[in-house]
C-alpha cells in the first residue's frame, strides 16, 4: 500500500487579512477604557488603555495578498481507523508564523493545529487525519492562518483537501474453511488424491513408471516386493465471497453493511494470503462481480469493486440467479448478509441447488425498535420468528449459518467449519 | 520544527496538559480580574450586582469557548439526539465574543466604584495579563511569542503608572513632593517613549 506521495498540486491562494481575535480584544479594551475615561472624567481609565493602545500601534497596513501552497497525500487509499498524512508545503511569507487547522469532513478525525514558525523560506508540515468509516470521503478543508509578529493581523486562506478512498477494516480471520473436493489446480491445501505434495498419504506397491526415489525401504523389506511412499496432492480452491449490500440497518459505524464489508474484506484477505483463488459478488441494487483470481493486484481489484458499488434498495431484475461465470463449479461460497432481503434467500437456494457449498455469516445485530405496546411487541416477536424460520429453512437445504457480532474475530463463529474439511455435498 | 523547516506531525495527547495549564491560568486571571473590579460589591453604584452577574457569565462562557476551541475537532455523525444537542451547545458557546463582553463588564464594574487610581492601575495589569493568557490558550502558541511585545507592555504599564500619578496629583498639597512626582512622570514618559518608538519604527522588519 505504501506508495510515493501523491501530488495534489500547487495552488496560489488569496490571503484575506483582518484583525486577529487578540487585536479585537485589545481594541475593545482601548475603546471601552477611553469612553469610560471621557464619560466619568477619570484619567486612570485612559492610563488603563495605554498597554493596549501601544500594542495596537504596531499595526502594519501593507501585507502580501497571495500565498503559494502545495498539498500532497502519502497514500490515496487507507483502511478505516488508520492515519493519512497530508503534506502541506508553504512558499514565501517566511517572516510570518503560519498555523494549519483542518475543518474535517464527515467521519474524519482531525488532530490539533500545526504551527509553522517564521524563519524558513520553504516550510513543510504533515497533518494527520484519520477516516473513521469506509467510503470515498472528503478530508475536509485546510485553513492556513498567517499571523504577524505582534499577533494583531491574521491572513486566512482556505483550501479544499482532496478526497480519499477509505477501505473497510478487514475482520480478523486466521483459519480457513477447506472443501473436501478441490479442483485440480496447484495450490497449498492437501487433497484426498495422491500427488506431489509434502503430506504423507500412504504406501503402495511399485508399478513401472514410478519414481525410484520414493521407494519405501522398510515396507519393501517387510513385504519382499518394492513399495513406494505416496503423498497427498496439493490443490487450491475457488472461494467466492458474496457481500449483501441490499440492506443497511443498525447504529452508524456498526451497521449491517459495515459488518458485511469488514467481514468480506477479512475473508478476501485471508483466502488470498492462503494462495486460494478468490472472487467477489456484490449483491446490491445491481449485481457486480469479479471471478476468482489470485495475487496482490486481484486483491486490489476486489477491494475496489467493494468500494465502487453503491448500496441500494431499488428493485432490480435478475438478482435471484447469480451468473455462472462468477461462480466456477466446485467453489466454496461465503455469504455475508443480514438475511433481510428475500431475493438473496432465493439466490442462495439457487446456488445450493446447483451443488455449491455455501456458508452464511449472519451479520444482523439489531432489531426493529418498538414503543413497548402489546401490538408492537407482538409484531417484534413475529419478526423474530420469521427470521428464525428463514435461517432454519436455509439449514434444511444444506446452507449452514453462523452469527457474527462484528466485533470479535471471524475465527470464533467459523470454528466448527475450519477445524476439519467441509464435505462438499451435491 | 526541524532545521529544514519540516514541522512534526501533531501528537494527539501531548499538548493536553499544556492546554489545561493555560486554561487554568486564564480562568484564574479572569476570576481575579472580576473579583478585583467588583470588590467591594456594596461600595459600587446602582447596577453593580447586575454587571457582576454579566461579567461572571461572560467569563465562564469565554472559558467554555477556549475549551471548545482546544478540543480535538471531530464531526459528529449528526444522527443521534446527543450529537444534535452537542452541535447546538457548541454553536451557542461560539456565537458571541465572550472575552470582549467580559472586558467591558469589568471596566463598567470598576467605573461604578468611586475613583481609586492605584486600584484601576492594578486592574489594568491584571486585565492585560488575562487577555494575553486567553490569546495563548486560544492559539496554542508558545509564551516566547510574547517576547516581541515586552517593550510595548513595559511602556504601556509605565504610562498607566503615569496616569495614576496624574490622577493623584490634584489631591496632593503643593510642595517638593509634587515637583518630584512631576519630574518622575516626565522621566517615565521618556522611558516609555524610548521603549515604544523603536518597536514602532521596526514593525515592518
Amino acid at each position: 500500500m505504501a506508495s510515493p506521495a501523491e501530488p495534489v498540486g500547487t495552488r496560489h491562494l488569496p490571503l484575506r487579512w483582518g484583525l486577529s481575535a487578540y487585536a479585537r480584544r485589545l481594541v475593545t479594551l482601548a475603546l471601552a477604557g477611553l469612553i469610560i475615561a471621557i464619560v466619568t472624567r477619570r484619567a486612570e481609565f485612559a492610563g488603563l488603555t495605554a498597554p493596549a493602545l501601544l500594542m495596537l500601534a504596531t499595526w502594519r497596513p501593507d501585507r502580501a495578498a497571495q500565498l503559494t501552497v502545495r498539498v500532497s497525500l502519502d497514500t490515496p487509499t487507507v483502511v478505516e481507523g488508520t492515519e493519512v498524512l497530508v503534506t502541506v508545503e508553504l512558499s514565501g511569507q517566511d517572516e510570518l508564523d503560519a498555523r494549519l487547522t483542518v475543518d474535517p469532513g464527515d467521519h474524519i478525525l482531525a488532530g490539533t493545529a500545526v504551527v509553522m514558525p517564521a524563519g524558513h523560506s520553504r516550510r513543510v508540515a504533515r497533518v494527520a487525519l484519520e477516516p473513521t468509516r469506509w467510503g470515498r470521503r472528503s478530508l475536509g478543508v485546510l485553513v492556513i492562518t498567517y499571523t504577524d509578529r505582534y499577533r494583531l493581523a491574521e491572513g486566512r486562506a482556505v483550501l479544499e483537501l482532496p478526497e480519499i478512498q477509505c477501505r473497510p477494516l478487514p475482520a480478523g480471520l486466521r483459519s480457513s474453511i477447506v472443501l473436501s473436493r478441490l479442483p485440480s489446480r496447484l495450490g497449498e491445501h492437501p487433497a484426498r488424491s495422491t500427488g506431489d505434495g509434502g503430506e504423507f498419504a500412504g504406501v503402495r506397491e511399485f508399478v513401472p513408471g514410478d519414481r525410484q526415489r520414493r521407494i519405501n525401504w522398510p515396507a519393501t523389506t517387510r513385504h519382499g516386493t518394492v513399495h513406494l511412499t505416496t503423498f497427498a496432492a496439493e490443490r487450491t480452491q475457488n472461494v467466492v465471497v458474496i457481500a449483501d449490500e441490499t440492506t443497511d440497518v443498525g447504529d452508524p459505524g456498526s451497521t449491517s453493511l459495515d459488518f458485511v464489508l469488514r467481514g468480506a474484506a477479512g475473508a478476501i484477505t485471508r483466502y488470498l494470503a492462503a494462495r486460494d483463488r478468490v472472487g467477489l459478488v456484490i449483491f446490491a441494487g445491481r449485481l457486480s462481480w469479479i471471478g476468482p483470481g489470485q495475487g496482490q493486484r486481484h486483491h486490489q481489484r476486489l477491494l475496489d469493486l467493494m468500494m465502487a458499488t453503491p448500496g441500494g434498495w431499488e428493485r432490480a431484475v435478475g438478482l435471484t440467479r447469480l451468473p455462472r461465470a462468477a461462480l466456477p463449479p466446485g467453489s466454496l461460497i461465503i455469504v455475508f448478509s443480514p438475511l433481510l432481503d428475500p431475493r438473496l434467500i432465493e439466490a442462495l437456494r439457487d446456488v445450493r441447488e446447483r451443488g455449491f457449498s455455501v456458508i452464511v455469516v449472519d451479520v444482523l445485530n439489531s432489531e426493529p425498535g418498538h414503543e413497548g405496546s402489546r401490538v408492537s411487541s407482538l409484531a417484534g416477536r413475529l419478526w423474530r420468528l420469521e427470521q428464525e424460520a428463514i435461517r432454519f429453512s436455509l439449514t434444511q437445504i444444506g446452507v449452514p449459518g453462523v452469527h457474527w457480532d462484528g466485533v470479535s474475530s471471524l475465527d470464533e463463529p467459523l470454528a466448527p467449519y475450519t477445524r476439519r474439511v467441509l464435505v462438499a455435498h451435491r | 520544527m526541524k532545521r529544514d523547516g519540516t514541522a512534526q506531525a501533531p501528537a494527539r495527547l501531548a499538548p493536553l496538559r499544556r492546554r489545561g495549564l493555560r486554561l487554568a491560568a486564564a480562568a484564574t486571571l479572569g476570576a481575579a480580574v472580576i473579583w478585583w473590579a467588583a470588590y467591594p460589591v456594596s461600595g459600587g453604584g446602582g447596577g453593580t450586582r447586575l454587571m457582576l452577574v454579566i461579567a461572571i457569565a461572560a467569563g465562564a462562557m469565554s472559558l467554555a469557548q477556549l475549551a471548545v476551541t482546544a478540543t480535538v475537532t471531530r464531526h459528529p455523525d449528526g444522527l443521534t439526539a446527543a450529537d444534535r444537542i452537542a452541535a447546538h451547545a457548541t454553536g451557542l458557546v461560539m456565537m458571541l465574543p465572550w472575552a470582549e463582553l467580559m472586558t467591558v463588564a469589568v471596566l463598567v464594574l470598576e467605573a461604578l466604584h468611586s475613583s481609586r487610581p492605584w486600584h484601576t492601575a492594578v486592574l489594568a495589569v491584571a486585565l492585560t495579563g488575562y487577555l494575553l493568557a486567553v490569546h495563548l490558550a486560544e492559539t496554542d502558541a508558545g509564551a516566547s511569542t510574547l517576547r516581541a511585545l515586552l517593550p510595548l507592555l513595559s511602556a504601556g504599564l509605565g504610562l498607566t503608572a503615569l496616569s495614576v500619578g496624574s490622577a493623584a496629583l490634584p489631591d496632593l498639597p503643593a510642595g517638593p513632593v509634587v515637583t518630584l512626582i512631576r519630574i518622575g512622570a516626565v522621566a517615565l514618559a521618556a522611558v516609555a517613549a524610548g521603549l515604544a518608538v523603536p518597536v514602532w519604527l521596526g514593525r515592518g522588519q
